[in-house]
């Protein structure tokens, strides 16, 4: 690969990978309307800054919808309006789902915002006095804690203590501190014991993915470069027209479609796009409609097929036994029945795929690591060996696809598999 | 890597070395590891040397070098996956290599736990290392996500700041083995190992959420996992990477793998022209070929004098006859790594010409292993112990023995014929039966008297003592309860539980037919005679 690399050619493709993967230069442009989520989370928690009050909301859509950016457009926009009066805690439900991490991590977060020391060796019943006392302290002070709490429905397993003593916390009148709540389970709310649910404001946000015209839209801001001097001019203009180019066509507009219909979110957008881009030609600098193709091919991949493809052909014909058997209306076989039937077939065909038992056995092995069949839940029933029940994890259909795709496949087994 | 290989030191010292004084104190810890050590290590090769490197994988290493994108560009995660021995982690760390970027490597088959997972790599990242002076301790204790990452904040941070100060220097040399650019790139490798760890899917969305949650853009991560991306799909929504995808090799890359470092090309070309589509058809994975091969290529070359020559179109006729008989016994054996030795045991190589001269649509006729003439008939008690029903062991097993006088003379009706059908399946899905140690113990007596009295029989023209006989056979009984335990112990008898109204314990029998059958001729038992077949 000795040709030519354009250095304006890197430089575009840093900076448009950096858009993509930056998610408050993404939503944007989605939040510039004065409907849109970003305006009703900034109005509500922007009132209950100014009028001293408490508050709760929850943030729901599923996962790329852009919950998160858009919260953190909005808490940056709130830091820089009221720079003294608001202090931010972040939890993250994978991380601090347990009660003492939790407390442990708000009452980190708090000394360090106020410069205080932090003894690792704090007691959770230490930590929860601390944290009452600092709410109480900073609503004295007119002082608003946001809270944010990612993964929402992972802090709703177990006793729900957090979210217990926060909301108590906030029903005293001396405090001053909003809750958001962000869960990819739409019915996160209901998943709230009672006494802490009475304590929350049932007020939901919901994060629905974008309409077209907001997608065409979001494609011009990612995509095209902007005019500055650090590009060569006639590159940029090139470029842009390229773009243009691209999004007018129908072909286009049908990858588009396709790619909606399967996942609808920014987030699948934004990985078609960048997937795209980083197959962009280095040589020309500029995009074309082969890279968008290729990048949808590679998004929709089909695991189980690629794993059939991979079978050797002395798997494939304990697949195709299994299935027979299936089709033969037995619920259960184990490795003794495939094996039979695997007999009978080399004896009524007279195939040159006849092997022995270890051999088989270990071919069993490969198709169970491949996750192509696995052993059955056994209840009761202390089985080993080869006498386990097992099943196939793909259908008929797939295997008969794969089957097909495969590089040598035998046209006999093509045959058994349809009788 | 590399710095992890050299930091292991014995801790175990011989009587002889502690008498002598410890004057070289290990040479490396004077070294203190600094950011550089990030790298390979290596010079950095060309995309070129990588791509002959690697055959086969042209299009996946041109993939993964897109997504990494040019320098300091930030990236997505990627997953790589793909079943064993498809060259994903040496691929991976090959392409860094040749980019000359900073990455911490840690996989999750020797960090077995999420403790020892967090701080493999806080210490990679803390340039620490594990030596006698600090105690072998790692530099921070970690065993939570939530310490975690906060850890790997601060640390990533100290990492990124060194290596921005240190990339101000503009260095012409590109191909010294130093760091380039300012990000720092975490490798997992064998992510599916973690679905079998203590809350593994808890942590696996913890890693698949990491860039998230970090936020960070100078850091890149790229997972390996042997099994495809569907498998980690849970109830808790999925933030998925970008997957790249490693298919199993086609004969034609094999063929190019197996000949390179070869020392004669064109005799192992004309060896693989022989071997290899048979043996992909039962196998395409590299190691289990690779093993096999190379036992098979000694034997293709036992005909030749001089294995430096290039064989014309004869020689590949004639060796191709010498070696055709032994690829049939050969595919049937292809998992089993001999355990004979190659070189100057006549004997092993004998057995092993008299097993390949049987078809090999036959079993081998003689166990492979030793057993005592009592195991031999243990074995054959619990088997059929297992197979037939308790009901019918009196009439087993009186002395006429047999099912053959219990034939049934009229034809079977076709309803019956069905529920025979249905009741072999039922037992071939149930298993061996399990049974009492006393019926076993009384099945094993009457197959004893009968082999015993077929041996008795031949032995008659010698001078027997009657008493001496007696004595033989109450030594055989002594030794049953030991070699009961001595079977279960080796898998042939498994205990299954107890029945809760006679509370003693009951036996499964888990050998295979073929297993018993040996047995039954080399004691010269007729086996067949005693099995009941519905």
């Amino acid at each position: 690969m000795g040709k030519e690399i354009i250095p304006a050619a890197e430089k575009s493709l840093n900076l448009i990978r950096g858009r993509l993967c930056d998610p408050s230069y993404v939503f944007r442009p989605l939040s510039a309307s004065s409907d849109s989520n970003y305006s009703k989370l900034k109005f509500i928690v922007s009132t209950s800054i100014t009028e001293g009050c408490n508050n709760s909301i929850l943030l729901l859509g599923p996962r790329g919808s852009g919950k998160a950016a858009v919260l953190d457009l909005v808490v940056g926009d709130l830091l820089e309006e009221f720079p003294d009066s608001v202090s931010l805690i972040r939890l993250n439900g994978l991380l601090h789902s347990d009660d003492n991490c939790a407390f442990k991590e708000i009452a980190r977060q708090l000394c360090m915002e106020h410069h205080l020391l932090f003894s690792k060796m704090a007691s959770l019943d230490e930590n929860s006095q601390f944290i009452v006392a600092m709410l109480r302290e900073c609503g004295l002070a007119h002082k608003t804690i946001i809270f944010v709490l990612d993964e929402f429905d992972m802090f709703a397993q177990g006793k729900q203590r957090l979210l217990y003593s926060l909301l108590d916390a906030m029903q005293s009148v001396t405090s001053q501190a909003v809750v958001i709540g962000l869960s990819s389970r739409l019915d996160a709310d209901q998943l709230l014991e009672k006494r802490v649910r009475s304590r929350f404001s049932h007020r939901k946000i919901l994060f629905l993915p974008p309409s077209r015209e907001e997608f065409d839209g979001l494609l011009e801001h990612l995509l095209s470069l902007p005019a500055d001097s650090s590009f060569p001019n006639g590159y940029v203009s090139r470029f842009n027209e390229k773009i243009k180019n691209i999004t007018s066509d129908t072909r286009f507009k049908d990858i588009l479609r396709t790619l909606f219909n399967a996942n609808s979110t920014v987030n699948s957008l934004l990985k078609f796009i960048f997937r795209a881009v980083s197959l962009m030609n280095l040589e020309s600098g500029l995009l074309s409609l082969e890279n968008f193709k290729a990048a949808l091919s590679s998004m929709q991949r089909q695991p189980k097929l690629e794993a059939v493809r991979d079978c050797s052909i002395l798997e494939l014909y304990l697949l195709v036994c299994m299935r027979r058997l299936e089709v033969k209306e037995q619920s259960a076989y184990n490795i003794i029945s495939v094996m039979k039937e695997y007999k009978t077939i080399h004896d009524s065909f007279q195939t040159s795929d006849y092997y022995a038992q270890n051999v088989c056995l270990r071919a069993f092995e490969h198709l169970r690591e491949r996750q192509v069949i696995c052993y059955t839940e056994n209840r009761g029933q202390s089985q080993t060996g080869e006498y386990r029940p097992m099943k196939l994890l793909i259908s008929a259909s797939e295997l008969h696809q794969g089957m097909r795709s495969h590089a040598c496949c035998p046209a006999i087994l093509l045959k058994l598999l349809d009788h | 890597m590399p710095r992890e290989e050299s930091s292991k030191a014995t801790r175990r010292s011989t009587r002889s070395s502690s008498s002598v004084t410890v004057e070289n104190a290990e040479p490396n810890e004077s070294h203190q590891p600094t950011v550089d050590d990030l790298t390979f290590g290596d010079e950095s090769i060309t995309v070129d040397a990588v791509l002959s490197n690697f055959p086969g994988r042209r299009s996946q290493i041109l993939d993964l070098i897109r997504l990494m994108g040019p320098l300091d560009c930030p990236t997505l995660p990627v997953m790589i996956y793909g079943s064993a021995s498809t060259g994903k982690t040496s691929v991976v760390l090959q392409v860094l290599r040749h980019l000359s970027r900073p990455f911490v490597y840690s996989s999750c088959r020797t960090c077995y736990s999420p403790r020892i997972l967090f701080e493999s790599i806080l210490n990679q990242l803390l340039l620490h290392r594990k030596c006698s002076s600090n105690g072998y301790s790692s530099a921070k204790r970690c065993d939570k996500p939530s310490d975690f990452v906060n850890l790997l904040r601060e640390a990533l941070g100290n990492v990124i700041e060194s290596l921005e100060s240190g990339s101000g220097t503009s260095r012409p040399d590109k191909s010294d083995g130093k760091p380039m650019g300012k990000m720092v790139y975490l490798i997992f490798d064998n992510v599916d190992l973690i679905r079998d760890w203590d809350k593994g899917s808890m942590i696996l969305q913890f890693l698949f959420s990491l860039y998230n949650v970090l936020k960070m853009p100078q850091l890149g991560i790229i997972l390996i996992s042997g099994l495809p991306p569907d498998v980690y799909y849970s109830n808790m929504g999925y933030t998925d990477p970008l997957p790249l995808y490693f298919p199993e090799y086609s004969e034609e890359d094999l063929r190019q793998i197996f000949l390179r470092n070869q020392a004669n090309r064109k005799l192992y070309a004309a060896f693989l022209d022989v071997v290899l589509k048979p043996f992909c058809r039962v196998t395409r994975r590299l190691e289990e070929l690779s093993t096999t091969f190379s036992s098979l290529f000694r034997k293709y070359c036992e005909p030749l004098d001089d294995l430096g020559i290039s064989p014309n179109e004869d020689m590949k006729r004639r060796l191709y006859s010498h070696l055709k008989p032994l690829i049939a016994p050969c595919l049937n054996e292809i998992f089993r790594v001999s355990s004979h030795p190659h070189d100057g045991d006549t004997r092993g190589e004998r057995r092993q010409k008299a097993s390949y001269s049987s078809e090999n649509r036959e079993e081998l006729e003689t166990l492979d292993f030793h057993m005592s003439v009592s195991a031999k008939f243990l074995l054959i008690a619990a088997f059929l112990a297992s197979r037939n029903p308790a009901t019918l062991d009196a009439s087993m097993f009186d002395s006429t023995g047999g099912m053959d006088n219990r034939k049934r003379k009229r034809k079977a009706s076709e309803k019956s014929m069905e529920k025979k059908e249905m009741a072999e399946q039922e037992a071939v899905m149930k298993g061996p039966g399990s049974f009492p140690l006393e019926r076993l113990l009384a099945i094993f007596q009457c197959i004893a008297s009968v082999g015993d009295s077929s041996f008795g029989e031949e032995e008659e023209e010698e001078d027997e003592d009657p008493t001496g006989y007696d004595k033989e056979n109450n030594n055989l009984m002594s030794d049953i309860l030991l070699q009961v335990s001595s079977l279960c112990d080796a898998n042939f008898l498994i205990k299954s539980g107890s029945c809760p109204l006679e509370g003693s314990i009951r036996y499964r029998s888990m050998v295979s037919e073929d297993l018993a059958l040996k047995a039954a001729r080399s004691l010269s038992f007729p086996l067949a005679k005693y099995l009941y077949r519905r």
